[in-house]
Order: structure tokens, then sequence, then C-alpha cells
């Protein structure tokens, strides 16, 4: 329907080397989605998120052995590849032990000029917000001086407002799904989130608004299709969702963090702009790594509510321990309420790709029966 | 109502041809044709020992890996459904169906009604299948249909701790350099297949009755280990390859008297 959401992945690195040539402004990579990129937006530089591709890894191979996660080896594969050679800086929070390992990988084996750790506790709590705050204002320090000017806590509260500016639209999108059929399919949902985490979030407002505009009288409906929930630890392009698509399912809500985790929660712009932040992206973001598994699925069914879900597939990424963990409690939570599962444990590569259809398929027969 | 089945796996191709919801036929036949001739070919020696011809078939369901390239099926239908259908026709009080292929084993969890509740299929690994137990009767120069014969007459065995096809075979070969009696060495090889096939069961759950169908069902001692590690009895079909495409079959007939 509107083209420019799916077709920013793929462009995405002439797109941002556009931005820089155009505006002057410097393009910082982020890693995850617990960096509060209303900072990075505030100091006037483009945040955008690092992401892998499909193809074999050759030059991340010799750091990473083959026990670890895909999916980052695939993001610092790709960055040693050169395609992210445009970068000013990158932003690596301390979330699980291989984002982590990344920061030093980074900082010996790149040539980013500005490269940032940013610290981020363990658990929900008062506790963990202070300290969270005072980390942030240190990170906020960090990129004046590296932007050579401050950031005005007017800038900040702009920036908070184009945010979740964004994450009111987004979830907009989202809901249009719990109608039956939905006016917008799983694939083209995520690809709003995906491009919004790489397009300046200005633009990507705007066409966010046309596309809630023109929905009302759109003629190219993806159908209807078994209405399914996906939850999955990293699916950083929309094919997975396209396959379930193509095989007769419909994604009608998810939680993924290029999903509804991006966007879920807003900014409380009433209060101290830092502390606001820390709160929404220390409290508000539903990964394992941070929440226990009760909060997970109490964030799971928020989430389903309304949807109208008749099965749920869950995708883990191989060696995703946070995920890993916490599937077999989801499955028997689905199952105990009639919503059977459909497990994978995923590559980044597209290597199973046709025995993933051939299950999805079984599936969607199984629920159809 | 004359119906058809065909399940079109990695090694046999099976028809099943139904009459008003009765077995009538069934032909299995091994090859590596083309799926669209070799699926014909059985559909017409099944009808061969029938009074009908192909054009008496009113509806025709393809099932198997190979389901998508049968050209006059009416419908394909995943090897779970089709399994699960001809399992729990064959024995309402299945709970279970365990299917071993050759290339791919599944476990398929059913419902009261016989309806799919959860299944899981071997990931990227190939010990369980049909095709492992072909290169270990040609290592060990033991005839297929013999090797859970010889499994079960063994006083002992000898440990086969690996689950992959490939170091497997290296383990077997230095089991047999060693002089150890092929008895033996068969049934450490059962046993870790069964285990490998235990670990698919895992996230299904399992219950009874279970159903064990598929070529590889026919193997004694992979059924009698199934039972020790699961504490469960199975019951093996008297033809376990047919199951799919009798699954098939059943889908078919009702898809007719729908339409």
């Amino acid at each position: 329907m509107i083209e420019e959401f799916g077709q920013y992945r793929p462009s995405r690195h002439e797109k941002a080397i556009a931005w820089k040539e155009e505006t002057g402004g410097k393009v910082v990579g982020v890693i995850c989605c617990c960096v509060p990129e209303e900072i990075i937006h505030a100091a006037g530089m483009l945040p955008v998120r690092i992401l892998g591709e499909h193809e074999e890894t050759t030059e991340a191979d010799i750091h990473f052995p083959t026990n670890l996660c895909p999916y980052c080896k695939s993001c610092f594969d790709q960055q040693l590849k050169g395609r992210y050679d445009y970068l000013d800086g990158l932003v690596i929070p301390n979330v699980c032990n291989m984002i982590k390992a990344m920061y030093g990988f980074s900082k010996l084996l790149l040539k980013v000029p500005y490269v940032r750790f940013l610290e981020v506790p363990q658990r929900l709590s008062r506790e963990g917000v202070d300290f969270f705050t005072r980390e942030l204002a240190r990170f906020k320090e960090s990129l004046e001086d590296f932007a050579g000017k401050p950031i005005s806590a007017e800038a900040l509260r702009q920036s908070i407002d184009v945010y979740n500016e964004n994450r009111t639209l987004l979830e907009k999108v989202y809901e249009l799904r719990k109608k039956s059929p939905p006016p917008v399919s799983g694939t083209e949902a995520q690809e709003t989130v995906i491009s919004s985490m790489l397009m300046p979030k200005e633009e990507h407002n705007r066409l966010l608004n046309q596309l809630l505009e023109q929905v009302e009288q759109r003629n190219d409906s993806p159908g209807d299709g078994i209405r399914l929930f996906v939850s999955a630890s990293i699916l950083d392009d929309t094919d997975f969702l396209e396959l379930i698509e193509e095989c007769g399912g419909m994604v009608v809500a998810d939680d993924m963090p290029m999903g509804s985790r991006y966007f879920y929660g807003l900014v409380d712009s009433s209060d101290d702009p830092l502390r606001a932040l820390a709160d929404r992206y220390l409290n508000k973001i539903a990964c394992p790594r941070k929440m226990l598994p009760e909060e997970r699925l109490a964030f799971a069914a928020e989430i389903m509510n309304g949807a109208n879900v008749r099965g749920t597939i869950i995708h883990n990424m191989r060696a995703c321990d946070p995920h890993l963990y916490e599937y077999p409690l989801m499955r028997q939570r689905m199952e105990s309420q009639g919503i059977p599962v459909l497990f994978f444990r995923g590559e980044e590569t597209e290597t199973e790709k046709e025995q993933q259809r051939a299950d999805i398929e079984a599936f969607i027969e199984m629920l159809e029966e | 109502m004359l119906v058809a089945g065909i399940d079109v796996g990695a090694r046999n191709v099976s028809a099943m041809i139904l009459k008003d919801g009765d077995m009538l036929s069934c032909y299995v036949l091994t090859s590596g044709e083309e799926g669209a001739t070799v699926s014909r070919r059985a559909v017409q020696e099944a009808l061969k020992k029938t009074d009908f011809d192909f054009a008496d078939l009113q509806y025709i369901v393809a099932t198997g890996c190979g389901r998508n390239s049968v050209p006059f099926a009416h419908r394909q239908s995943t090897e779970v459904v089709s399994q699960a259908r001809g399992a729990f026709h064959l024995y309402p009080s299945a709970r279970t169906v365990i299917n071993l292929g050759a290339e791919s084993s599944r476990a398929i969890r059913l419902g009261e009604n016989g309806r799919v509740e959860a299944f899981t299929k071997n990931d990227k690994c190939a010990a369980g299948s049909g095709l492992f137990l072909e290169t270990m009767s040609t290592l060990l120069e033991v005839p297929i249909e013999q090797m859970g014969e010889l499994s079960l007459k063994a006083d002992g065995f000898e440990e086969v701790s690996s689950i992959c096809a490939v170091f497997a075979e290296s383990e077997v070969i230095s089991h047999i350099h060693r002089g150890v009696p092929k008895g033996h060495i068969l049934a450490g090889l059962h046993r870790a297949v069964a285990g490998r096939i235990l670990e698919m069961l895992g996230t299904t759950g399992i219950k009874g009755d279970v159903v064990v169908t598929g070529g590889v069902a026919r193997n004694a001692a992979i059924i009698k280990e199934l039972e020790k590690k699961t504490r469960l009895s199975t019951i093996v079909p008297p033809e376990p390859q047919i199951v799919g495409a009798l699954g098939a079959a059943l889908i078919a007939q009702d898809r007719a008297a729908k339409s």
C-alpha cells in the first residue's frame, strides 16, 4: 500500500548516506531496542538500527565461534564487510553477553569514531530507574562532547514528542489487525516498524499518517487467513512473516523486538525527560533479559487481547538464551488457553526456509481442520 | 463413491483406494522416478486389483514430501494431518502418532476427537530416519528387514554414543574392526535411534495409545526400545507405510462428500 516502508530496508545504506550529505549530520548505529534514541535525535543525529542479512558470514567467523548468536554475528559481519562504514557513532547497550561482546569487538576492529557502551540495569525496579537515569545523563554528556554542542532540555522534550507520536501511530497500525479481515498484513505491519528504526522519525510519522488515511479506501487488502500470534527473539526482516502469510496464515499480533516491543509504552512527557526515558526504556520493553517470565506472559496476553488468535508461532534465534529459557513456559501458557503452538529454533541464514514452510503448512492445515 | 489417497514419500509411494469409506485396495512401490509418473503408476497398480479405473476416481488427495508433484490430485494435505487421520481411523484410541519415514520423522499429539493438538519434527538430523538405517544395513552387511530381529536376539549391546548419522557411522566402523558381534552393534544403534525419537517427543508430550507408522516402524527392535523408554506400549499397524495414504484417502472422502 505505502511502498516506502517495505522498500526502505534494502536501500537503508544509500538513504543514510544521502541524509548525511543533505544535512551534514551524524549517523549513529544502535543495537537493541533499549537504547533511548530520543537523546541521539535531540543531538541532531540520525539513529539507525544495525541489521543483519541472510547472506553467509565470512568476516565475523574468525571472531565468533559457531555456538554464538547468529543474528549478532551477522550484524557484526555486515560491519566488518564495510556496509556500515558511513557510521559516525555506535551505541551498544549491556543487554546480553553477546551484544556486550560486540562492544569490545567494535572498539578493536571497527573504525567508528564514537563507540559508547550503555549500562542497562538487569531488573525492573525503582533503584534500576535511578541508576539508568544517571547513566543516561552521562550518555547525554558524551554525545554532547561528540556533537560539539549541548543538547537543550527543549530539544530533548521535542524529540520525546516526535517519538511518542511515532509510537502512537505505529500502535494504530497494529490495532488495525484486530479487524477481521485485517486491512494490513503482519508483514506490512512489521515493515512499518523496521522502517521506523531506520528512517528520520518526522518523515516516518508523515508516512504513517498517510497510511492510516489511505487504509480506509484500500482495495488490495491482504485478505483473510488463519489468525496467528508470533513471538520471536529477533526477526530483523519480514521474511519469516511473509513465509507464514504465503502458507495461509495471517499474523495479527506479535511479541517481537522488531515488532510491538519497539513502540510499546509511551515516554511520560510531563516527567523530567531523562527520568521519563529511563522509566520507559527500562520498564516498558518486554524483553526476557529484564522481565521475569510472569511479566513477559502478561505482556503477551495484553498484546493478544482482542486479536482473536487461533495459533501461536514461536521463533527463537539459536543461542538466544533468555528467550529459549522462557519457551517451555510460554508454550504451556498458550496451550492451557487452547492455543496450539509451533516452535522454531531459527538461524539468520535462510537455510531452513523450506523445512519451516513444511511445518507452517502442517500447522495451518491442523488449525483449519 | 470412489476416492484415492497418495503418499509420495522420500522412498516409497503408496496409493490407497477407498470405496464408500472402506479400504478397497492399496499399493506401495519404491521408485526414484519423478512424482507425476510414479504416483500415477501407484494408483493404477492399486486399481488393477479392483473393477474400477482411473476415470472412476471422484477425488484424489496427495500427501508426503512430494505432494506438490502430483498433477492429478485435487488437493494436498501435509504429512502431519494425513498421518494423524489415518492412524486415528485405524485405532480410535490413538493419542500419539510417531511417524518414522525415510527422511523425516514426526511426533503428533491427538485430542479425543482425533484432531491434531501439537506436533514436532526432527530438525536437521537424520539419525532416526530410514535412510540412516539403510546406510547402517549396507555398512554391517545385514539386510534391512533382518536388522530388528538380529538385534533382539543379541545378548548384549555396544554403545553407539553419537546421534549424528556421520559420526555414528565411524563409530560403527570402529566396532566392526574390533570384532564386536553385529547383533550387539545393532542393539546399540537401535537404542540410540530410540533415544533420538524420544528427544523429539519431548516438547510434544506423549500419551497413550501410541501408534507408530512409516517404514521404520517395521523394525521391531526400535519399537521395543521405544516402549522401554516411554514406558508405554505401542501399536504398529500391519502395514505401517500406508497410513499416510489412508489418511489422504479419508480426507478425499470428506471432500468428495462435501462437493
